[in-house]
Order: C-alpha cells, then sequence, then structure tokens
C-alpha cells in the first residue's frame, strides 16, 4: 500500500515525530511504500537543518532525511506554518531579505494544497499530532 | 471501519469522549502515547462499550512501565501490529 504520514508535532517536545518515526520504520518492514512525510504546525521543526542534538540521542532530522536516500520519500513542509516559525529555505531567505536559511533539500516548502492531494492520491494518511 | 487513534490519557483529558462518540459500530480504537494509561484495568471503564475492539501500543506499554498491567479485555498490538491495523481500516482518525 501507499501511506503518507501527517507530523504535527515538534521534536523533543512531544512524542508525535518519534512515534512517527518508528510507524514509518514499521511500514516499511511490512513492504509497503512511504510516499511522503507532511510536516505541520509545530511539525515544521523537524525540518531545521541546523538541528544538533546531544549524541547519544536520536536525531529526528537525520532519521526524515535517511527514509528520502533510502526510500525516495518526500519530506514536505507546510510554508505558511514554516515560515512564521523561521523556517525558511535558501529562495525564501532571500525573499525576505535573511541571512541564513534554515530549510535545505530534500525537506522542500510547500503548501496545504498537496496535502490535500495527498489524502486523496495514497491509500493511507495516517497523523501524529502532539 | 475506522481505526481511531487516541494518544491522550482519561485521566488528563476528555477528548476520549469524542474518539467514543465519533465510533461507528464496526471501528476500532488503538490506543498510544500516553493513551496507554487508558488499558489499565482501574481506567479501562471508560472504554466500555468497544468490548473486542480497544487495543493498545505495546512500544508505549512499555515506555510507560505498564507492559502487562493492563485489562485482560484490551488487545495489545506492537508497532507491526500498528501497521496492520492501518491496513485493516479503511481510514484512520487521530485524536489528540
Amino acid at each position: 500500500m501507499r501511506y503518507a504520514l501527517l507530523v504535527q508535532g515538534a521534536p523533543y517536545s512531544s512524542q508525535a515525530s518519534h512515534s512517527a518515526v518508528r510507524f514509518a520504520a514499521a511500514l516499511l518492514s511490512r513492504g509497503h511504500h512511504l510516499e511522503c512525510v507532511f510536516f505541520y504546525h509545530d511539525g515544521v521543526y523537524n525540518a531545521s537543518r541546523l538541528a544538533a542534538p546531544p549524541q547519544d540521542e536520536p536525531h529526528l532530522v537525520d532519521a526524515w532525511v535517511k527514509l528520502n536516500e533510502e526510500h525516495g520519500t518526500q519530506l514536505q513542509v507546510c510554508i505558511a506554518a514554516a515560515l512564521r516559525r523561521g523556517l525558511l529555505d535558501e529562495r525564501e531567505a532571500s525573499r525576505h531579505g535573511k541571512s541564513g536559511h534554515s530549510v535545505e533539500p530534500p525537506f522542500e516548502l510547500t503548501g496545504l494544497g498537496q496535502l490535500v492531494d495527498l489524502g486523496l492520491g495514497v491509500d493511507r494518511l495516517v497523523t501524529f499530532a502532539p | 471501519m475506522i481505526l481511531h487513534i487516541l494518544n491522550r490519557s482519561p485521566s488528563s483529558s476528555l477528548v476520549y469522549r469524542e474518539a467514543l462518540a465519533g465510533m461507528g459500530p464496526e471501528d476500532r480504537l488503538l490506543l498510544v502515547e500516553d493513551g496507554v494509561q487508558g488499558a489499565l484495568p482501574s481506567q479501562v471503564r471508560h472504554f466500555e462499550g468497544i468490548g473486542g475492539r480497544l487495543f493498545a501500543l505495546r512500544e508505549d506499554l512499555v515506555a510507560h512501565g505498564l507492559e502487562g498491567h493492563c485489562d485482560a479485555s484490551v488487545q495489545v498490538v506492537d508497532v507491526d501490529g500498528f501497521v496492520a491495523l492501518t491496513e485493516e481500516a479503511d481510514k484512520t482518525v487521530s485524536w489528540f
């Protein structure tokens, strides 16, 4: 089956991101395809390229990137939720006159329309909220 | 059949009432994260009426030190079983 996950919890604040990573690994091991993880609300903090957790803790940002590298999972971030939280890719940083950017590929800033498309296009959409 | 997913304990949030009110006669309820506290014998009464359709996630029971303390009416599944539940359901609804 084709799955997508909706993550609405910030890393290290709630269990949502950890639950979603664990669920992602389980569905892949059962032979399913993980089409996309969509980050919304405080979930957009999962896309911060500057995250630097202690080395003996799970690195959630790296875990998402690994999903993209190994399984082609798209990592989509709600642009409206991201910009107001200081999560900007290079293009948005430049557009808003900011000197640095905090989001980089494979994460991509996108709109809620993409989430609607996902909900219509995949077999299962599972929400992980704070 | 819809799989409802609840991550709040009945002792800290009343959202479980909305989840139960939103459930159809065939729907299932999976307790995850803090929600697994609802699987304890002292709290499971909140979910009477959905006997046989109440599940709890083993990994979160372990994380809360509650493995082996669930009420007998609750079916314990691991994360692999969580995925299986989503396969069997037409869709999922998360309550939080």
